[in-house]
């Protein structure tokens, strides 16, 4: 089997079909893995072409999937043969190696959340208390998923309250198939969802530019750049100060900050709550959100006397 | 402080082997890290950290290599 490492990622926009994405891999001699037909469709039929598509190669594959067809002129297979199409034309090129979002509107309130681990209840509680705090975004930068029977529902419940989600480790490793250990099962609708997470979330407040992120997994994904657009700044915080902790290497992150692109980095591996400003940068850790009995949540603000933040709680008895 | 070092008189190069880490990367992090450093511009000669927030001048840092070179080269 190839390494991962020298397989290049693939997202497709499809139309006309049910699932809106297809996801695969090629090789440098053009060799097809893991394909993924993601966000809908039928996952028996799409789950079988994509077995047999796996380690063929894609010049030899496109005639036996070109012009199926199911709906719209077009089918699934029809539309995996356009994107390998669309590959040896040029037209699609690999995608980067981690996801990022924008969130394009400048905010005044912000409201961070960390590891909700699958709990539903922590999640609708929390969405009591935070209503009143008239936020205009809530971003959520840790695991979304957990140990739990309930991690369906709360990612259900992250698009009805329209969270803007990336993906911890644990919600990725999930979107993967790849749980580290046995876990509730996830819809494979859900975990379509979790796979479009970004793994970078960009942002405004104010007039300031941030991003937030998980942590470290972020750099194990193939094909990480230290200069890609964001990794400094993960790689300062993971790896230079280990989520801020080493206090001792600050004035060598002081020396860095200049080569910033964001005036705040929001993380969240560490699990603790912190706030350091360094080198005119804002560096937020967000911890869990249940915790001691409370359910915790970081409130960002954009004042007349500049950026302001606290961690906000309320108390909390699981029944 | 690469440019220091690089602007050393020749018969001084030949005694040295330069290393230059880009604190932008994660193998850059890690030798500042292994160095146990924690300002930058940082220089250390024979894997020791010696010189830490400070360009060295050229006479104290070509004092200083020879003198290593020296102690190792009786």
């Amino acid at each position: 089997m190839e390494q991962n490492n020298e397989l290049e990622n693939y997202v497709f926009h499809t139309r006309g079909v049910c699932p809106p994405e297809i996801h695969f891999r090629l090789s440098r001699e053009g060799t097809i893995h893991q394909v993924r037909f993601v966000g809908g469709g039928c996952p028996g039929n799409a789950l079988l072409v994509a077995r047999l598509v796996d380690g063929k190669p894609m010049n030899a594959i496109i005639e036996y999937l070109s012009g199926i067809e199911c709906r719209n002129a077009t089918s699934c297979p029809d539309q995996l043969a356009r994107a390998f199409a669309a590959v040896k034309k040029g037209d699609l090129q690999p995608t980067a190696t981690f996801k990022v979002v924008e969130d394009a509107d400048p905010r005044d309130r912000i409201c961070f959340i960390g590891n909700l681990d699958g709990n539903q209840e922590v999640l609708t509680t929390l969405m009591h208390a935070v209503k009143d705090e008239r936020v205009h975004a809530i971003y959520s930068v840790g695991n979304l998923t957990g140990l739990s029977e309930q991690n369906d529902n709360v990612v259900s419940m992250i698009n009805k309250h329209e969270i803007q989600a990336i993906a911890g480790q644990l919600d990725w490793q999930y979107a993967q198939g790849n749980e580290a250990v046995p876990a509730a099962p996830l819809s494979l609708k859900h975990r379509d969802i979790l796979l479009r997470l970004p793994q970078v979330l960009a942002f405004q407040i104010g007039d300031q530019k941030g991003m937030a992120f998980y942590g470290r997994y972020i750099q194990d994904l193939p094909g990480y750049s230290d200069f890609a657009p964001f990794s400094l700044e993960m790689n300062m915080v993971c790896d230079l100060t280990r989520f801020m902790k080493d206090e001792s290497v600050f004035p060598a992150l002081e020396a860095m900050t200049p080569q910033f692109s964001v005036r705040l980095v929001v993380f969240s591996e560490s699990g603790d709550w912190k706030h350091h400003d360094v080198g005119g940068v804002m560096f937020l850790g967000i911890g869990s959100v249940y915790e001691n009995g409370f359910i915790h949540w970081g409130l960002l603000e954009n004042t007349a006397g500049g950026l302001k933040y606290q961690v906000r709680k309320t108390p909390f008895n699981p029944e | 402080m690469a440019e220091s070092v690089k602007a050393l008189p020749n018969e001084i190069q030949e005694l040295i082997e330069v290393s230059e880490w880009d604190m932008r990367t994660r193998k850059g992090v890690d030798r500042f890290r292994e160095l146990k450093a924690r300002s930058l511009p940082s220089v250390a000669l024979d894997g020791a950290l010696l010189y830490e927030s400070l360009i060295p001048g050229q006479e104290e840092l070509i004092a200083e290599i020879e003198r290593r070179f020296k102690a190792k080269n009786p």
